[in-house]
C-alpha cells in the first residue's frame, strides 16, 4: 500500500493510519476497536443497513455509520461516547422488537452475534408490548435451516447470493415492517457455496440442517483440519462433541479460501461415521471374507504381495490419500521392486507421460485478476466451487471466460464465448484456437472459425490471463493433446495454464511418487499406469482408499481385472466390489482421522492433526502401510510420527513449482477420440466426487446430487420418441445399465450425458464413450 | 433343698468350682453386654438422642433391648481377617491375653460376707497382679498387627498404663495401711460402722485418685488415646474384626466392671449397708449385701459413661503429666499421712 | 487471689463437676430424635430432592433441549442429546442425569427457561443395580407424572421469590 497517501485520523484518543476512502469499520477493526456491527462483512459490499455500528464523528450532526463512512484527514471518532452509545442502544431496541425470545431453542444461541451485541449494547427491559412479527418458513433445501422469524434484514446472504454465489436465490421482498428475505420463488437454494450464509447470518435465522438441534457451540471443541475433497484444500475447523464430528466450519486463510467453504467440504462430515464404515481388518477364507486380526491381515496382505511377481504386483492410490499415504505406498512398491503405482484413476489417456505436475500453474488469488479465463472441460463451479468463486470476482471486476466443453454447463457468470461440441470434436475447436493464434496444433489439420478467430483475438488481448483444464478433460480420451493444445495456446498467448484435478491431493500424489513414471528420485523408471493395471495387466493389486466402482475410468473393466487379480484393500469404507473381490481389507481412518499433509493446487503443503480417532479398530493409513512395510521386511519404515514421512517424502521437491509454460511439449499427437454414434459424456457429479461425500445424505438430498438420470438433448428425445422420464437402457460395449431419460439442453446433439462415479454407473464402461446405445427399457 | 446340698456336696470339686465360675461368668458377660447396651442409652439421653431403640424380642421393640444381642451375633458371624505380615500365633493370642486377667481377677472377689470364690489372704495383690497383665494383651495386639496406627495405640496404651498403675498402686497401699489386711473380705468389714468411716472420707484423695486412674487404666473417655478414634483410628485394635474384635470389647468392658466393683469394694465399703449406725439400719436390714454391693458399683459403672459423654480427650502429654506430677505425689503424701495416723 | 481461686478451683475439680451437672440435667431432657420412618422432618417448598422432568398441562413434554442446564451443572451430571423430532420442534433423544455425580445444587432448575427441569420434594430413593443411579429421560418424566401436583404446588409457593 502506498504509504505516502495515508491519512490520519483520531478515533477514541488513539491516532489511527488509513488509506484515503477505506471506510472507518476497516480502520477501527485494523486497529481492535470493537464496534458492534451487523451487515458489515468485510468480505461483501457495504450495505450500511442495520445502523448498529453508529459511530460520533466530530462535526456531524448526527452519529455517522461506521461501515459506509470513508476516512478524511484529521476526523476524530468517538466510538463510545454518549451520543454514540444511545445511537447503538436504539439501534439494539428496534432490533430486538420483532426479534423472537427463543434462543433457547435456536442454534445459534451461545454465538450468536445479537446476542453478543445485546449483552454490550441492549437495554435489560423490553418496553415494547405489542404482538411481534411472524414470519413463515420456506424450505430451501436439505442444508439450510430457516427461521425467518429471527431475520434482522441485515441483507448480508442476499448480498451474499449476488457477490460470491453469483445466484440471486434469496432476496428480500416488502418494505418496513413486512420486509422479508426469502427465495423469488420457492425452491431450494442450488448453490454450491449456499452453506456459507449459514456463517454469514448473525442471527439464527439461516442455520446448518444437518446439525440442527444436535449441539451448541459451548459443548464443542475446535479441532483443525483440511477439506478432503478438493484441491482448494480449504482449512476448516471441525466442531467435535465427545469425539464425535458435529459439523465443519471455515477457518480463515486469504491465500486460499478466504472465508468460503464449499457446501462439499462443510456437509461431508455427515458421511463419514456412514454404517459402510469398515471397522476390523478381513481376510478371506475359502472364498468368503471374515474378520480377522490386524497381524493376521498384515500378514496375509505381505505373503500375497511376495508370492507376485514385482511387475505384476500394482498399486492405485487414490487422489485424496494424504501426501504420507501416497509417499509410503510409493515406498512400498518400490521396496518390493515394482514400479506399477498411480493415482490418476480417472484419466485414460497417458500418451504424455512427461507431463508438468497437476497444479493450477499459479496462486488462486491471481485467477480474480485475470482478463482473461479459458476453461477446457471444466465445470469449475462444480468441480472447484472455491476456483470458480475467484473466476467470478475476475468477470465481476471487467474479466471474461471462454470455455470449449462437451456440455453448456451452466456458469454463475457471463461466459464471453461458450463453445460446446460433443467431445470427440473437443480437439477440433482448441486446434482451432490454436491455429488462430498461430501456435502449433502438434499436427492437427484444422480451419480456424469465426469463432476462433474471435476467442484467439481475446486471449491475445488479454494482459493476463489462465488456461485451466478441468476434469471433463482430463476423462477425454485425447485428454494429452488437450493438454498439449492448452499448453501451445498458452504460450503463444502468454497465459498461464493449469490442469485441475478430482482429488484433494492430485499434486501431492505426483511430488510422492505416486506415479508410474516417476518416483521422488527417479522420474525415468516407467511401470504401469493405472488404465494399464484396470485392464488387469496385475496378478495383485492394492487399493488404496478408493472405491473401485466408483473412483475409476472404467468401473466395468476395474471389476474385471480385480476379480481375476488378488486384492489388497486399504480403505475405510466397504463397497459391493470390494467385499466380492478384495482378499485382505485393512480399515484405515479417513482424513480427519488422520495426521497427514496434503498439497493443494497452488502448491501449498498443509498439513492436520487427526481430530478423531478411526473407529473400530481401523487405524491411520499411513500406521497400516508402515506396519505392512515391516511385516514384508522392507529397508526404511521406521517412521515415527507422519511428520518424518512428509518431510521424507519433500526432501526432493522445491518450491516454488515449476512454471507450467516452460514445457509446451513438442510431439505430434493424433486425437483418438472417434465420433461413431451416440457420445457418452462423462466427468464427475459434485457430490460423487469420493466416498465420504457419496455418503454425505445432506448433500445427495440437494439438487446437485446426480440421480439415476442420463441426461440428452430434448430434440434427440423426440426424435427417438423417448419421452421425458422414461426408462431407457443405456447399453456401452457388453455392458448396460437401466436409467431415467431426462430432457436437458445443455447436452449437445449426438450425445448423453450420465457421469461417473454414480451407483448405476458401476456397471458401464468408461465415461467418455462412443457408440454408445440408449432404448426404453 | 436338701437334696440340693446333698448333690452339691456329691460333686467332684472341679465341677463344684467349674459351677461356681459359671455363676460368676454368666451374669457378668450379661453384664457386660447390657453394659454397652446402657452406655449407648446413656450417653444418648445425655446428647438428646435415644440411643438404641429398635431391636426388641420377637417383634417388640422394648426399648431396644435386643441390640446387645443382635450386636453379639453379629460379631459372632463376622469374618476373622488376619492381616498379611501379622504374626498369627501373638495376633490369635493377645485377646485371650487381654480377656484372660479381667475376668480372672473376679475369683476373689467377695460379693458378700462370705461370698466369694477364692477367700485368699492376698487378695489385693493378686487383684494388682492380674489388672497389670491386662496390658499385655494390647501391646501384642499392637505389635502382632504389623500396623502402625496399632503399635501406636499399644505404645500409648502401655505408657498409659504404667504410669497410672503407680498412683492406683499407691492408692490401694493407703487402703491396705488403713485396713492393715490384703484380703479384700477382710478390707471390707474393717470399713465397719457407719457410712461415714467407709474409707471414701478418710482417704478421700486416694478414692479420687483411684477412680480416675482406674478410668486411665482402662483406656476409657477422657484417658482413651490408645484408642484415639481421630488420630490413630482404633488404636490397637484397629486390625481386629469379628470375635477377636469382640474378645477385646469384652476384655474392656469387663474391666471397666471390676474398676468399679473394687472401687465400690475398697472405698465404699463392699456389701456394707448405708444405714448402718442410723435408726434405718433395722428397716433395711432384710436387704441382701449383695444388692449393696451392686448398687455402689453400679453407680461407678455410670460414672465411666458420664465422664464418657461430658469430657473431651486428654492430650497425651496432658495424660501423663497428670499420672507423674500430680497424683503420684498426692498418693504418696497421703500414705504417710495415713500411716501417721494409723501408727499415732 | 484470683491464683488462690484458680488453684482451688482446680483442686476442688469445679469446672469437671460443671460438665458433669450438665450433662446430668441433659439427660433428663426429651430427646429430639425423630423415629424417621414413622416420624418425618418438615420439608420446604425449596428443598431439592430427586429430579423430575415436567410435562405441559396438554402431556407436551416442558424440555426444549437448549442444554442450559447440561452447561450449568457443576458436577457435569447432565448428558443430552437432541435432534428436531417428526415435527420439526427441538426435543432431547436422552436426557440422563447421573445422580451419583449430582450434589443437589439446584442450578439446573434454576437454569431451566422451562421450568422442565424441577428437584422434587422426593428424597427417599435408592438404587439396587450398577446403572440404576442414571435417571433417564423416561425415569425423569415419570417421576415429574408422579408428583406433578406436588411440583407445581411448590412452584406456586415460590413464585413470588423465584
Amino acid at each position: 500500500m502506498a504509504t505516502s497517501e495515508s491519512i490520519t485520523l483520531q478515533v477514541d484518543g488513539k491516532t489511527l493510519t488509513a488509506q484515503p476512502g477505506q471506510m472507518l469499520i476497516e480502520v477501527t477493526d485494523q486497529a481492535g476497536l470493537s464496534v458492534p456491527r451487523f451487515c458489515y462483512h468485510k468480505h461483501l459490499s457495504v450495505a450500511a443497513n442495520c445502523r448498529m455500528c453508529l459511530v460520533e464523528v466530530k462535526g456531524a450532526p448526527k452519529p455517522l455509520p461506521a461501515c459506509a463512512t470513508p476516512c478524511a484527514d484529521g476526523m476524530e471518532v468517538a466510538t463510545q461516547s454518549d451520543l454514540a452509545r444511545e445511537a447503538q442502544q436504539g439501534t439494539m431496541e428496534f432490533l430486538l422488537i420483532n426479534h423472537p425470545l427463543d434462543c433457547p431453542i435456536c442454534d445459534q444461541g451461545g454465538e450468536c452475534e445479537l446476542q453478543d451485541v445485546a449483552m454490550g449494547y441492549g437495554g435489560d427491559v423490553s418496553r415494547y408490548t405489542e404482538r411481534k412479527r411472524v414470519v413463515q418458513d420456506e424450505d430451501i433445501g436439505s442444508l439450510i435451516a430457516t427461521d425467518m422469524t429471527r431475520c434482522i434484514h441485515c441483507t448480508r446472504c442476499v448480498r451474499f447470493g449476488s457477490e460470491i454465489a453469483g445466484l440471486r436465490e434469496l432476496g428480500a421482498t416488502g418494505r418496513g415492517e413486512h420486509m422479508r428475505i426469502g427465495t423469488y420463488i420457492a425452491q431450494s437454494v442450488a448453490s454450491e457455496l449456499s452453506g456459507n450464509v449459514i456463517d454469514l447470518c448473525p442471527v439464527g435465522a439461516l442455520t446448518s440442517k444437518p446439525y440442527r438441534y444436535t449441539a451448541r457451540s459451548w459443548e464443542l471443541t475446535q479441532a483443525e483440519t483440511i477439506a478432503p475433497h478438493d484441491g482448494v484444500g480449504s482449512s476448516l475447523y471441525l466442531h467435535l462433541r465427545r469425539n464425535q464430528i458435529m459439523r465443519a466450519v471455515p477457518k480463515e486463510n486469504p491465500d486460499c479460501h478466504q472465508t468460503w467453504i464449499s457446501d462439499r467440504d462443510r456437509f461431508a462430515y455427515t458421511g463419514i461415521n456412514h454404517p459402510d464404515r469398515l471397522k476390523q481388518p478381513m481376510i478371506r477364507e475359502n472364498g468368503k471374507l471374515r474378520v480377522a486380526s490386524w497381524p493376521e491381515a498384515l500378514q496375509q496382505a505381505a505373503d500375497l504381495m511376495q508370492a507376485t511377481q514385482p511387475e505384476r504386483l500394482g498399486l492405485l492410490a487414490s487422489p485424496n490419500a494424504t501426501l504420507e499415504e501416497l509417499y509410503l505406498g510409493q515406498q512400498l512398491m518400490t521396496g518390493l521392486g515394482s514400479r506399477n503405482i498411480d493415482h490418476r484413476l480417472r484419466q485414460v489417456d497417458f500418451r504424455d507421460e512427461s507431463a508438468t505436475p497437476p497444479w493450477l500453474g499459479c496462486r488462486f488469488a491471481e485467477l480474480e485478476q485475470n482478463d482473461i479465463t479459458l476453461l477446457i472441460g471444466s465445470w469449475l463451479r462444480k468441480d472447484q466451487p472455491l476456483l470458480n468463486h475467484r473466476v467470478h470476482q475476475s468477470v465481476r471486476a471487467g474479466g471474461q471466460v471462454i470455455a470449449v466443453n462437451p456440455v453448456a454447463y451452466d456458469h454463475n457468470y457471463p461466459v464471453a464465448l461458450d463453445l460446446v461440441v460433443s467431445p470427440a470434436h473437443m480437439v477440433q475447436q482448441l486446434a482451432g484456437i490454436a491455429q488462430a493464434l498461430g501456435a502449433s496444433t502438434t499436427g492437427i489439420t484444422v480451419t480456424a472459425t469465426t469463432e476462433h478467430q474471435q476467442a484467439a483475438a481475446q486471449l491475445r488481448a488479454a494482459s493476463r490471463g489462465s488456461i485451466i483444464l478441468g476434469t471433463a478433460a482430463q476423462m477425454h480420451p485425447d485428454y494429452a493433446l488437450l493438454r498439449r493444445l492448452a499448453a501451445q495456446i498458452a504460450a503463444a498467448a502468454d497465459l498461464t495454464w493449469g490442469q485441475v484435478g478430482f482429488g484433494s491431493n492430485d499434486l501431492g500424489a505426483w511430488i510422492a511418487g505416486a506415479t508410474p513414471g516417476y518416483s521422488a528420485e527417479n522420474k525415468s523408471a516407467a511401470g504401469q499406469n493405472a488404465v494399464q493395471m484396470q485392464q488387469g495387466e496385475c496378478d495383485t493389486l492394492v487399493l488404496l482408499g478408493l472405491e473401485p466402482e466408483a473412483d475409476v475410468a472404467d468401473p466395468q473393466q476395474t471389476a474385471q481385472a480385480l476379480t481375476r487379480a488378488g486384492v489388497v484393500a486399504l480403505s475405510a469404507y466397504r463397497s459391493p466390489l470390494l467385499e466380492q473381490t478384495a482378499d485382505v481389507i485393512l480399515p484405515i481412518g479417513v482424513a480427519t482421522e488422520t495426521s497427514g499433509s496434503f498439497i493443494n493446487l497452488q502448491g501449498d503443503v498443509q498439513s492436520f492433526i487427526g481430530a478423531t480417532p478411526p473407529p473400530g479398530e481401523a487405524r491411520p493409513g499411513w500406521k497400516v502401510l508402515r506396519v505392512l512395510g515391516n511385516t514384508l521386511k522392507l529397508n526404511g519404515f521406521e517412521y515415527l510420527d507422519s511428520t518424518s514421512i512428509r518431510d521424507e517424502a519433500l526432501q526432493h521437491h522445491t518450491a516454488p513449482l515449476p512454471d507450467n509454460r516452460l514445457h509446451p511439449g513438442a510431439e505430434t499427437l493424433q486425437p483418438v477420440a472417434d465420433a461413431t454414434g451416440w457420445q457418452r459424456i462423462g466427468g464427475v457429479p459434485i457430490y460423487a466426487t469420493d466416498a465420504i461425500v457419496r455418503r454425505a445424505a445432506p448433500l445427495q438430498a440437494t439438487p446437485d446430487a446426480w440421480d439415476d438420470t442420463v441426461r440428452l438433448h430434448p430434440n434427440m428425445l423426440a426424435e427417438h420418441q423417448i419421452a421425458d422420464g422414461a426408462t431407457v437402457r443405456l447399453t456401452q460395449g457388453e455392458c448396460s445399465s437401466v436409467l431415467t431419460a431426462c430432457a436437458d439442453a445443455r447436452v449437445p446433439d449426438g450425445c448423453v450425458w450420465y457421469p461417473a462415479g454414480l451407483p448405476n454407473g458401476a456397471q458401464l464402461g468408461a465415461s467418455f464413450a462412443n457408440n454408445v446405445r440408449l432404448e426404453l427399457a | 433343698m436338701e437334696y440340693l446340698q446333698t448333690f452339691w456336696a456329691e460333686l467332684p470339686v472341679v465341677v463344684q468350682i467349674l459351677l461356681k465360675i459359671a455363676a460368676i461368668m454368666l451374669p457378668l458377660m450379661l453384664t457386660v453386654a447390657y453394659y454397652t447396651y446402657a452406655e449407648r442409652k446413656v450417653i444418648g439421653h445425655m446428647q438428646s438422642r435415644m440411643g438404641p431403640n429398635r431391636v426388641g424380642f420377637f417383634g417388640f421393640r422394648l426399648l431396644g433391648l435386643g441390640q446387645p444381642i443382635a450386636d453379639a451375633v453379629k460379631l459372632m458371624f463376622k469374618e476373622i481377617v488376619i492381616p498379611s505380615g501379622a504374626n498369627k500365633l501373638l495376633f490369635l493370642l493377645a485377646p485371650l491375653l487381654s480377656i484372660g486377667p479381667a475376668l480372672a481377677a473376679w475369683a476373689v472377689f467377695p460379693f458378700d460376707a462370705g461370698l466369694v470364690l477364692a477367700d485368699i489372704n492376698a487378695g489385693l495383690l493378686y487383684i494388682l497382679a492380674l489388672t497389670s497383665l491386662g496390658v499385655y494383651g494390647v501391646i501384642i495386639a499392637g505389635w502382632a498387627s504389623n500396623s502402625k496406627y496399632a503399635l501406636l495405640g499399644a505404645m500409648r496404651s502401655a505408657a498409659q498404663i504404667v504410669a497410672y498403675e503407680i498412683a492406683m498402686g499407691f492408692a490401694l497401699v493407703g487402703v491396705l495401711v488403713a485396713a492393715g489386711s490384703l484380703n479384700l473380705g477382710e478390707i471390707v468389714t474393717a470399713q465397719q460402722g457407719s457410712i461415714l468411716s467407709w474409707y471414701w472420707l478418710p482417704l478421700l484423695p486416694l478414692f479420687v485418685i483411684y477412680f480416675i486412674s482406674g478410668v486411665a487404666e482402662t483406656n476409657r473417655a477422657p484417658f482413651d488415646v490408645a484408642e484415639g478414634e481421630s488420630e490413630i483410628v482404633a488404636g490397637f485394635h484397629v486390625e481386629y474384626s469379628g470375635m477377636t474384635f469382640a474378645v477385646f470389647f469384652l476384655a474392656e468392658y469387663a474391666n471397666m466392671i471390676l474398676i468399679s466393683a473394687l472401687t465400690a469394694l475398697m472405698f465404699l465399703g463392699g456389701w456394707l449397708s448405708p444405714f448402718q449406725g442410723t435408726f434405718l439400719e433395722s428397716w433395711f436390714a432384710w436387704v441382701p449385701g449383695i444388692f449393696w454391693f451392686l448398687l455402689k458399683t453400679g453407680f461407678f459403672m455410670f460414672c465411666f459413661l458420664w465422664f464418657r459423654a461430658t469430657f473431651p480427650r486428654y492430650r497425651y502429654d496432658q495424660i501423663m503429666r497428670l499420672g507423674w506430677k500430680v497424683f503420684i505425689p498426692i498418693t504418696i503424701v497421703w500414705i504417710v499421712l495415713v500411716a501417721y495416723l494409723k501408727v499415732s | 487471689m484470683n491464683t488462690v481461686i484458680n488453684y482451688l478451683r482446680s483442686l476442688f475439680l469445679f469446672e469437671l463437676l460443671r460438665g458433669l451437672s450438665l450433662t446430668a440435667r441433659y439427660m433428663w431432657r426429651k430427646p429430639f430424635t425423630l423415629e424417621y420412618p414413622e416420624e418425618k422432618a418438615p420439608v420446604s417448598p425449596r428443598f431439592r430432592g430427586l429430579h423430575a422432568l415436567r410435562r405441559y398441562p396438554n402431556g407436551e413434554e416442558r424440555c426444549i433441549a437448549c442444554k442450559l442446564c447440561e452447561a450449568v451443572c457443576p458436577a457435569l451430571a447432565i448428558t443430552i442429546e437432541a435432534e428436531p423430532r417428526d415435527d420439526g420442534s427441538r426435543r432431547t433423544t436422552r436426557y440422563d442425569i447421573d445422580l451419583f455425580k449430582c450434589i443437589y445444587c439446584g442450578f439446573c432448575e434454576e437454569s431451566c427457561p422451562v421450568d422442565a427441569i424441577v428437584e422434587t420434594r422426593v428424597y427417599e430413593y435408592h438404587f439396587e443395580q450398577r446403572g440404576e443411579q442414571i435417571m433417564t429421560k423416561q425415569k425423569l418424566l415419570e417421576i415429574g407424572d408422579q408428583y406433578e401436583q406436588q411440583i407445581a404446588a411448590d412452584r406456586q409457593a415460590q413464585a413470588a421469590v423465584r
